[in-house]
């Protein structure tokens, strides 16, 4: 059997047109996917039942037993923290908001290592965006900056920009041109027309160049700007003001060099500049298939898309002070829960220690690097194979993820559901 | 009136205790003053010896002493508008908050945000500040707006953040990105700087020791004679239509 | 079922002809009944102003670009938050509230159902997510065509049935209650950087002009027989001199319906502009409340705009732009893509800015001006205007000429040479007030049927009692206490339920979401069509069968099925 239009599940891409193949309940096939989705898709390893750690080696428990020590690590925390969240659908995220709310915790996502510049960047210049369509339709110069979407989104060339179909493109291999710069000469450098290969960190200074040159303001514009020719960025320029559409696409490597917002900020800045000459937007390549959704769940729940404080009873944000990192770095939480997301992979080594030194809690299907610093660990269907929900693309265009294989397992906003209930039969017990 | 507050050890340490009801005003309204620890809001005895000595007709007549670990307080001073605190040690985030009147004095040094948005008063820091030291929050425009910053040491990065009036004095170096989005106030820093004054609007900056990284758009504008030494004179910056004076001793580019 | 009496209320219900009856109301479950049983709860009104529950026809509270308002702006949610309280959980934002905040804050204000007025299609999932998390208020969501590719092929072709099928076929999808145009042909211009300035000008993309979209649509939306009008947000908003474009576009429109308009212009007092640019802005309230005088087929919303911080967002990308570059301040842009468009930036409206003066006299104007408050709604364009929780000082002005006097008193002094406001001695009463916040909604939105916007039996029980004795004020005179007589209702009972006691929220609550579904025959279902097919095949970036909102996204919900002519 064959489900056609089934959304991914990996990538802020989320490319809904996969089609899944089926036996007996089994995934046995895809198509359309990239590689990344296909390991989405026919992963097999997985976690059968609920574990806890006791006397320092890991039982099988009932989620029952799981649920209860959860509820109770999450009721007597002083400083709980709510962590995660991408790889899980919105129904889930608002039940996590409503959770940290009621204990008064901290709830935060991946957002924070990796587009929490972009975010903080957007609230200080604003973001002029579009959906991926417009680009798609549009576009005749697409610029890459400090991004490999061959590598992590492999499909948003074919789809969204350089080789995708275009309403108003008639030859999309000579009409659209492809501008990257990165520090190195990364695989989408070969296909660019013209690739500006910047210094470590050098980012910030050849866009506020790039402005001033917009701004027809080149004279000031010294001779070469972190290693790169005043000419090339003239000719840069001058590809930009002439385009009729110019998209522009970023990733982790604007974001997080030195600076990290101040460089999102000064790209936003040229861009909203371009805007008087011609159209041009500007879009952040969003990692998780819904990280974007995290941050739509909790502004519209509480006002902030990521780093929110709960404890004064109110919603407090402040990245810096309530982003997970700087938490962790400074020991702050002494309760942690991990939804849909693996800490233990990508964290620095001093936040990853303190995650094991307190009493932390894991809802995912698989066995990953987090485990190691838990003490619970609960699996529950794998999002968008076992169980719909919604999801926000990196556009914010939002898609209805599908169930396509019929699971035991239950799902994260039920286990979410479970804890939420238990904790409050424990505080009105007393 | 004079206030001792002595936090004591704790059992978890590493819980930030929010304190912004230690200010002059709070004592002088003779309000009970409770602090949040994690989730919960206790009253500052629990958590410190409070010793209280004497009467004020004014809150001008209030002066705290911070005694103990307060490196971990935070909002200590928000929205103060007369009187001082004294700091024998550290002390945490967002010191002086908002404040509007009084001074702040930190033997120690100081966490993040110290004096954010600022409107008036003074504050001496005589270690080190952290990030955000004088600056603005998340999406305003304007950060401090009145009022005057010293810090002894040295400060991280995005000092003066968004500044727009006011004056702060940084006798070491900053970090990164110091007065960036600057629009007014005037700023001085004696040590060395890196890449500063980004997309400044307007203001006055003076560094004397090295501008590191400078940004490529401002525009050179000769040299001035200023304080006993030639400073190279900076307007920009460029790329935001900003008419801002840098004015440094030393300054390199990116190469 | 719970059944509540209402004793000694002082009646104001004009759709039901009642001006000022001492009476009581029983309600039964969630309806409006004759008789009360003896097991009712027994509330006495003491003789309050009782009126049906708020409708804003035109408000911006769900979706895409109002989330995008509240996320780039921390400024504004840290202005409005508020601790956790009862049932009430913690809210942010002053000018762009959460859900829940627009919600309780909505509710405290007696309002029980809200038009969210832009929803692109593409994105209606997120504004259904929204509606969930607003459960005090019952929802409809105005759908965005302006610049819907299918929509402009088929009046490119002349083919109006087509047109109308698509927007069925779409309305049905996406779960909408009314077709939206923001600047027609203006958002599709965007879509390369261009915008449009005048109605009769032809788009750069496609072969139509503003005023075919519009006549078009008019059109389209009388043989779907859909219960509101085309509700339009006119070109050229903002612009001195737009007032022409404004009468122009108001020309256009022919009387096709008996029961309502067949035009809703909504916050005209963007688009009441005279002047050739800034230097010599001023009013043109006057010609365009003529024309509207004269005309029984449109009915407009003020667009109130109120001194103080907010933030701007429409579907009106190029206007937001242009806005930007006289503000310098934040900027956000979202083209969506074969549909619409949106920019959000956040204002300040000063008193001591000319223009800004101007703009706060106009909207007064046309309420007053306009005869028939049937035919002039009270709106801000939540929040472009300003925050919806300054409806009360808006009454006021409006009831109060001497309140009216008092803040002119306080804004640029040359004003006055500019705008008529201050000859203009009519006093809005009671009985005006409450058409045009409810009643005036319920019959242009087409839902009295529905039993919205009145309190005769069958009505649903959505009742707002507010702390105001009529008969022992005067609000020419006791402008205060019609602003806090109006801040926050005694009462807001929804659905026969009681949801909010004097500006608490009391329960979670849980709305329902109003929609239409017209009944299209097979030949005109766009569903197997494959030229309507291929636009998604080859230029949307979702796949048609992903478009669709899904049932799972409709929790209560009332679907108004139409018949077509077709």
């Amino acid at each position: 059997m064959e489900i056609r239009d089934v959304p991914c599940p990996f990538c802020g891409c989320l490319c809904d047109d996969i089609s899944v193949r089926l036996e007996d309940n089994r995934i046995t096939g895809v198509e359309n996917c990239c590689t990344l989705g296909n390991a989405k898709f026919l992963s097999k390893s997985r976690l059968q039942h609920p574990i806890m750690r006791k006397d320092g080696k890991w039982i099988e428990v009932t989620y029952e037993e799981a649920i209860d020590e959860t509820a109770r690590i999450l009721s007597d925390a002083m400083r709980p923290l709510l962590y995660g969240w991408s790889g899980t659908i919105g129904e889930a995220q608002v039940v996590g908001v409503h959770l940290a709310e009621e204990i008064g915790a901290l709830i935060d996502s991946t957002t924070s290592v990796c587009h929490n510049p972009s975010i903080l960047a957007i609230q200080e210049v604003g973001h002029p965006g579009c959906t991926l369509g417009q680009v798609k339709n549009r576009a005749d110069l697409v610029v890459y900056w400090g991004c490999n979407p061959i590598e992590a989104h492999p499909r948003h060339m074919s789809r969204y920009t350089t080789y995708a179909d275009g309403y108003f493109i008639d030859n999309t291999a000579t009409d659209r041109k492809v501008i990257v710069v990165d520090i190195r000469r990364s695989d989408g450098a070969k296909i660019a027309d013209e690739f500006i290969q910047v210094k470590p960190g050098g980012d910030y200074l050849i866009l506020s160049a790039l402005r001033a040159m917009v701004r027809g303001k080149d004279e000031v514009v010294p001779d070469s700007v972190a290693g790169v020719e005043k000419v090339q960025l003239q000719r840069v320029a001058d590809l930009m003001m002439k385009a009729k559409f110019g998209a522009v696409f970023f990733g982790l490597g604007v974001t997080m060099s030195r600076g990290k917002y101040k460089n999102v900020r000064n790209a936003i800045e040229l861009v909203s500049e371009l805007n008087r000459k011609t159209k041009f937007t500007i879009s952040a390549m969003r990692g998780h298939f819904n990280v974007y959704g995290f941050n739509e769940v909790l502004t519209w729940m509480a006002g902030y898309p990521f780093a929110v404080d709960f404890s004064r009873g109110i919603a407090f944000y402040n990245p810096g002070e309530t982003s997970v990192i700087d938490l962790l770095e400074r020991k702050e939480p002494d309760a942690c829960l991990v939804v849909a997301s693996d800490p233990g992979a990508h964290f620095p080594k001093s936040t990853i220690e303190h995650m094991a030194s307190i009493p932390t809690v894991q809802i995912d299907p698989c066995v990953n690097a987090t485990t190691a610093l838990c003490q619970v660990q609960i699996p529950v269907a794998i999002t968008g194979v076992e169980s719909a929900g919604t999801a926000y693309r990196m556009d914010g265009v939002p898609i209805r993820m599908k169930k396509v294989i019929e699971t035991e397992f239950p799902t994260d906003q039920e286990i979410l559901e479970r804890i939420v209930t238990r904790i409050r039969e424990m505080r009105s017990d007393g | 009136m004079n206030i001792t507050i002595t936090f004591r050890n704790r059992r978890n340490p590493f819980i930030p205790i929010e304190a912004e009801m230690i200010t002059p005003d709070a004592f002088f309204n003779n309000k009970e003053i409770c602090v949040g620890e994690g989730n919960r809001m206790v009253h500052l005895t629990e958590l410190a010896d409070v010793g209280i000595d004497g009467t004020a007709s004014s809150v001008d007549e209030i002066e705290i002493l911070i005694r103990g670990d307060a490196a971990l307080v935070k909002r200590v001073g928000e929205y103060m508008t007369g009187g001082k605190i004294t700091i024998e040690g550290n002390i945490g985030m967002h010191c002086g908050n908002f404040m509007s009147g009084g001074k702040i004095e930190i033997h120690g040094s100081a966490d993040g945000w110290l004096g954010r948005e600022m409107k008036g008063g003074e504050i001496i820091c005589h270690e080190n500040a952290g990030d955000y030291c004088a600056s603005g929050y998340r999406g305003g425009r304007r950060g401090m707006r009145g009022g005057s910053v010293e810090v002894f040491g040295s400060v991280g990065d995005f000092t003066c953040e968004h500044i727009a009036g006011g004056e702060v004095m940084i006798h070491g170096n900053t970090g990164d990105f110091a007065c960036a989005e600057m629009k007014g106030g005037i700023v001085t820093i004696f040590g060395d700087t890196s890449r500063v004054c980004a997309n400044m609007s307007g203001g006055t900056c003076y560094v004397y020791g090295s501008a590191v990284e400078m940004i490529p758009t401002f525009e050179k504008k000769g040299t001035i004679s200023h304080d006993g030494l030639l400073f190279h004179h900076f307007r920009g910056d460029v790329a935001n239509r900003g008419n801002g004076d840098l004015y440094t001793v030393r300054f390199t580019y990116l190469q | 079922m719970a059944e509540i009496l209402l004793k000694n209320a002082y009646v104001i219900d004009p759709i039901s002809g009642i001006n000022g009856e001492v009476m009581d109301i029983a309600i039964s479950g969630s309806r409006i009944v004759e008789d009360a049983s003896p097991h009712s709860e027994v509330i006495d009104c003491q003789g309050l102003l009782t009126l049906p529950g708020g409708i804003d026809s035109h408000t911006h509270t769900s979706g895409t670009k109002v989330n995008f308002g509240r996320y780039m702006s921390p400024e504004d949610m840290r202005a409005g938050r508020t601790s956790k309280k009862g049932h009430m959980h913690i809210t942010s934002g002053y000018s762009v509230p959460t859900t829940y905040g627009n919600s309780y804050r909505y509710s405290a204000l007696g309002y029980t159902s809200l038009v969210e007025g832009a929803m692109a299609p593409l994105e209606a999932r997120h504004t259904h997510e929204e509606f969930k998390f607003t459960p005090l208020q019952d929802s409809f969501a105005n759908a965005l065509f302006d610049g819907n590719w299918g929509m402009l092929r088929a009046f490119e072709d002349g083919d109006i049935k087509r047109a109308a099928a698509i927007i069925a076929w779409t309305l049905t999808a996406v779960k909408g209650f009314a077709i939206k145009l923001t600047n027609p042909g203006g958002t599709e211009a965007w879509g390369f950087g261009k915008n449009i300035s005048c109605i009769n000008e032809t788009i750069p993309t496609f072969d139509l002009t503003p005023a075919e979209i519009i006549k078009g649509a008019i059109k389209a939306n009388e043989l779907l027989h859909l219960p509101h009008s085309v509700h339009l947000h006119c070109n050229n908003l903002g612009t001195p001199g737009n007032f022409s474009c404004t009468i122009g576009t108001f020309g256009h429109v022919p009387d096709v319906n008996d029961k309502r308009q067949s035009l809703y212009a909504t916050h005209v007092q963007f688009h009441s502009y005279g002047g050739s640019g800034w230097g010599d802005f001023c009013s043109k309230s006057e010609p365009v409340a003529n024309m509207v005088n004269f005309r029984p087929q449109i009915v407009i919303d003020m667009g109130q705009v109120m001194f103080g911080r907010t933030t701007t967002m429409t579907a009106d990308g190029p206007m937001e732009f242009n806005l930007y570059r006289l503000h310098h301040d934040k900027w956000s842009n979202h083209d969506v893509e074969l549909e619409t468009g949106s920019g959000i930036i956040p204002v300040n409206y000063r008193r001591k800015n000319l223009v800004n003066s101007i703009m706060w006299a106009i909207g007064l104007e046309l309420a007053l001006l306009v005869k028939s408050p049937w035919q002039c709604l009270l709106t801000t364009d939540n929040p472009n205007g300003a925050p919806f929780v300054k409806y009360p000082e808006i009454i006021a002005l409006l009831m109060s000429k001497k309140y009216r006097d008092a803040e002119f008193e306080t804004v640029h002094q040359d004003t006055e040479k500019r705008v008529p406001l201050p000859a203009i001695e009519r006093e809005l009463d009671w009985h005006d007030i409450a058409v045009m916040t409810r009643a005036g909604q319920a019959r242009a939105l087409g839902i009295i049927d529905l039993g919205k916007g009145h309190l005769s039996p069958g009505a649903e029980a959505d009742i707002a009692i507010y702390p105001i004795k009529p008969d022992e004020i005067d609000p020419s005179a006791e402008y205060e206490k019609i602003i806090q007589g109006f801040a926050q209702t005694e009462y807001t009972i929804k659905r026969g339920r009681i949801v909010s006691r004097r500006g608490d929220a009391i329960i979670d609550g849980e709305n329902t979401t109003f929609w239409v579904k017209p009944k299209v025959p097979a030949a005109y279902d766009m569903q197997h069509d494959t030229v309507f097919q291929e636009l998604f095949e080859r230029y949307y970036s979702v796949r048609m069968s992903n478009y669709p909102v899904q049932e799972e996204y409709l929790h209560r919900n009332h679907c108004i099925e139409t018949e077509t002519d077709l």
